[in-house]
């Protein structure tokens, strides 16, 4: 082991004492153009809980990458049972005992708990896969978890927590001895958090070394050790979870106050109503919801996942049925059965997902921005190139997207760049109220910096917006007032300056709730 | 000023060196080809060979653009071949039954675009996939083509019929000394002039219309142009029911070429015209493809048979060597974009 990385490494008393199955000291990696980790250090010990912290772009993906052989570090060294390693393939990573649980399920459907715990590497009798080998095999997993699943239960009958539950004894099959599991919990409800926790306790016993990836950091006291904090791909420090508090962990996640995060609104709310819904109920998780959007407001939706603030705007956009209520723009009732209806009327929506919903990466940044707009610039019934690139051109100028050439196709364009073409679509639709679906999603730190300014801009010039986001301190640094969702229907719409990350989650979860 | 001018025909050269280059690979195959075969075969780039190949390129080029429609919104026309036969031969028993032909004619290509309707309404109301829809119109129009024609060929045609499938503007023919023609110009014929008019609107269509943009944005992302509000079913409709009036034109045109309806004609077509547009740089994933590219697919195909015919290459040797081509041409495609 090099000398001159340990001696220049923090020092971290007990850590050299006790058991350290995993570290990595001194990692770099670089993309094009980025810095992804700078100089990271992480060590796992037998069967501790370690919460790895950061905002979206800190880099604990990457780092998980580097460590499970997804990605090769450019600099520094894994030393895994203590020795230096280095896998090429995810594949070597799992052989040597490390598994991670990824935050979408890698899990076949269509193929039984059991197929899916032994995939690609079946018990065989002869040349046929043993079948009930398998089976009783994938039992003896899923019973040390002590989860009621039976081994030969399709995967698609399965609610998402139990899925979790059918990846970890996949994991423990693997004879796994770190896990790594990222976000486990964003999906679950509270009793099966309690569930997984109960688990993660049982393997904890056994000295199984977990790094345990969230944002819901209330919930890490229950489970977790020590903390690492990343920021920016940089390494800010390791504490045991007992000396430190929620807020000294939000605190060197940001690094910097709420106000060097966002930029200085110059929009400011005014009385005029712009837009209102009623009693909306829509056909998927979405219960007699009113708010009220003022021009000059930037207006938050905020609520755990699964809450109905996705489904509340689709329902308003037309993109899923509504079964009742009414939307108002400008003060008068518009009737809405068809994204078609909706874009007629000015009103946007933004996806929460751009590649699934928003973009259409083959086409070219000039087919993007006037997709929801073509016929401005139709002449005679055909596209007129040169009035195509102009309003092009002028989108990428407002909105200071960075492409070599209206030409070019989006896939090729980074997420903040891809997220501006999508607003530059709906402005060039000349849309009065946007929703926002997690704008700043998957964008590095600087772009979203330059989205945050965008919407405040839009605000500003008397366009509604509402901004969708899993991120409270969005929630807190943007907007003027904050919509809770619990289980589709408002809990509270609080006054976001005379709130808190505390107040908003107490409605979040139910716990509090307004009568509106 | 001046810089901004500069760099936009700066960004403009760049688009066209690759928009050339993307479709260089097939045209430059469809270059080799001619030398070659005009190195082998004296007869090859004779004027005569020339319009037959042109003719015998038509029809694929009109189904091609067809299947070229479909396949940009990520769907497929399997029925090609089929509404192909059945609109000849409801063409055909018109003329039979003494409308005047070029009715007739209509009446052969609206049944094809009366399939087509019929394959976007299931696959848009009955929401199937578009693979299945095609395949159950493919036997049901073949079905359609035999049993009004109790499986005979349609003929006692007024002659008036065959002039589209068989007579050229500009033949230019003098006497020899014992009375007979000679052909001095073969002339351009007809199918031709028909696939080269349809090949330029469908082009514009595509490039140039909303509708055309719309059948690529489907194709690409079908949900984000259904939230940009796009209007999905109206356009697949669209889409496939230009696909079947393509085949409603080469019916006719080959129909009227044979001078008889023929219900057993055309099977299989589809795979044809499917791969000319996959051999011209249209992805079967949908949201790409160009009109040229296709024209250009269905040459290599039509050439590929007739300079191997002219080698005494037998047809079996000729459909392992088509094959050949598909793979190689698509594998080379997808090495490009890989990068």
């Amino acid at each position: 082991m090099s000398a001159v990385i340990s001696g220049q490494a923090a020092r971290i008393p007990e850590g050299e004492v006790a058991d350290p199955i995993l570290k990595a000291r001194g990692v770099v990696k670089r993309f094009p153009g980025v810095l992804a980790l700078n100089n990271i250090q992480l060590e796992l010990r037998r069967g501790e809980v370690h919460a790895l912290c950061g905002e979206n772009g800190a880099g604990k993906s990457t780092l998980m990458k580097v460590v499970t052989g997804q990605l090769q570090p450019d600099e520094g060294e894994v030393t895994y049972k203590g020795q230096p390693v280095h896998f090429d393939t995810l594949q070597d990573s799992e052989a040597a005992g490390i598994t991670m649980i990824h935050q979408e399920l890698n899990l076949v459907p269509h193929l039984t708990v059991a197929e899916n715990i032994f995939l690609a590497r079946e018990p065989k009798k002869g040349w046929f896969v043993d079948r009930k080998k398998m089976e009783a095999d994938a039992q003896i997993f899923l019973d040390r978890l002590k989860v009621n699943i039976k081994a030969s239960d399709l995967v698609l009958s399965l609610s998402v927590a139990r899925q979790q539950m059918v990846e970890i004894a996949k994991a423990l099959s693997l004879n796994a001895e770190v896990l790594i599991m990222d976000e486990p919990t964003s999906a679950l409800t509270e009793s099966e958090i309690d569930q997984l926790f109960a688990i993660i306790h049982e393997l904890k016993r056994q000295g199984v070394a977990i790094a345990y990836i969230s944002h819901r950091l209330q919930e890490l006291g229950r489970i977790v050790d020590r903390v690492t904090v990343m920021r920016d791909g940089g390494y800010v420090w390791t504490k045991p979870f007992d000396e430190v508090t929620v807020d000294d962990i939000v605190a060197a996640m940001v690094g910097r106050s709420l106000e060097q995060q966002f930029p200085e609104r110059v929009s400011t709310p005014t009385d005029e109503l712009i837009f209102e819904v009623r009693n909306l109920s829509g056909v998927r998780n979405c219960r007699n919801v009113n708010f009220t959007l003022r021009r000059g407001e930037i207006l938050g939706f905020a609520g755990l996942m699964g809450a109905g603030r996705t489904e509340t705007a689709r329902a308003i956009f037309g993109a899923d049925p509504k079964t009742g209520g009414e939307v108002l723009l400008e003060g008068e009732e518009i009737t809405i059965a068809s994204p078609v209806d909706a874009i007629k009327a000015g009103i946007a929506y933004l996806a929460e997902d751009r590649k699934l919903n928003g973009l259409s990466v083959k086409m070219t940044v000039k087919e993007n921005i006037t997709m929801a707009n073509i016929e401005a610039v139709v002449r005679h019934g055909l596209i007129d190139k040169a009035a195509e690139a102009q309003a092009a051109r002028q989108s990428i100028a407002k909105l200071g997207i960075k492409t070599p050439s209206i030409d070019q196709v989006v896939r090729n364009l980074s997420g903040g760049n891809q997220q501006k073409v999508v607003i530059g679509k709906w402005l060039f639709r000349e849309s009065r109220v946007l929703f926002f679906d997690e704008p700043t999603r998957g964008i590095d730190v600087g772009a979203k910096f330059a989205i945050y300014q965008l919407l405040d801009q839009l605000a500003s010039e008397g366009i509604g917006v509402v901004m969708i986001t899993s991120e409270l301190p969005e929630i807190l640094g943007m907007t003027d007032r904050v919509v809770v969702f619990h289980e589709g229907e408002v809990s509270g719409i609080l006054e976001t300056r005379k709130t808190d990350q505390e107040e908003i989650m107490q409605y979040a979860s139910g716990v509090k709730r307004m009568s509106l | 000023m001046a810089s901004l001018d500069s760099a936009i025909a700066h960004e403009k050269r760049s688009i066209d060196r690759k928009a050339i280059i993307q479709k260089f690979a097939a045209l430059a195959g469809l270059v080799l080809l001619v030398i070659a075969f005009s190195l082998t075969s004296g007869a090859f780039l004779t004027m005569s060979n020339v319009v037959t190949i042109a003719l015998q390129t038509s029809t694929i080029a009109f189904i091609g653009i067809g299947a070229t429609v479909t396949i940009i919104t990520a769907g497929i026309d399997l029925s090609l071949g089929s509404v192909l036969a059945l609109a000849g031969v409801v063409a055909a028993m018109a003329a039979q039954m003494g409308v005047p032909v070029p009715l007739a004619f209509l009446i052969g290509v609206a049944t094809g675009g009366v399939c087509g309707v019929f394959n976007g309404l299931v696959i848009t109301r009955l929401k199937l996939p578009p693979f299945i829809a095609t395949l159950g119109m493919m036997m049901i129009a073949r079905g359609v083509a035999l049993q009004i024609t109790g499986a005979r060929p349609v003929s006692g045609l007024p002659s008036s019929f065959g002039t589209l499938g068989n007579d050229s503007l500009w033949r230019v023919l003098t006497e020899t000394a014992n009375g007979f023609p000679k052909i001095v110009f073969p002339g351009i014929p007809y199918p031709v002039i028909l696939m080269a008019v349809l090949a330029i609107i469908m082009a514009v269509v595509l490039r140039k219309t909303p509708f055309g943009r719309h059948l690529y944005s489907i194709g690409s992302n079908e949900e984000a142009a259904r939230l940009s509000g796009v209007k999905i079913t109206k356009v697949k409709i669209g889409a496939y029911v230009l696909s079947g009036l393509m085949a409603g034109v080469a019916g006719i045109v080959l129909m009227s070429r044979l001078v008889t309806g023929q219900p057993n004609e055309g099977v299989a077509y589809e795979l044809d015209a499917i791969a000319a547009a996959v051999i011209g740089g249209t992805s079967l994933a949908g949201g790409v493809g160009t009109i040229s590219g296709t024209i250009i697919g269905a040459f290599i195909i039509g050439i590929l048979r007739n300079g191997l015919n002219m080698n005494g290459v037998s047809s079996f040797t000729q459909m392992i060597i088509i094959g050949l081509v598909i793979i190689g041409t698509v594998w080379i495609d997808q090495l490009r974009n890989r990068r």
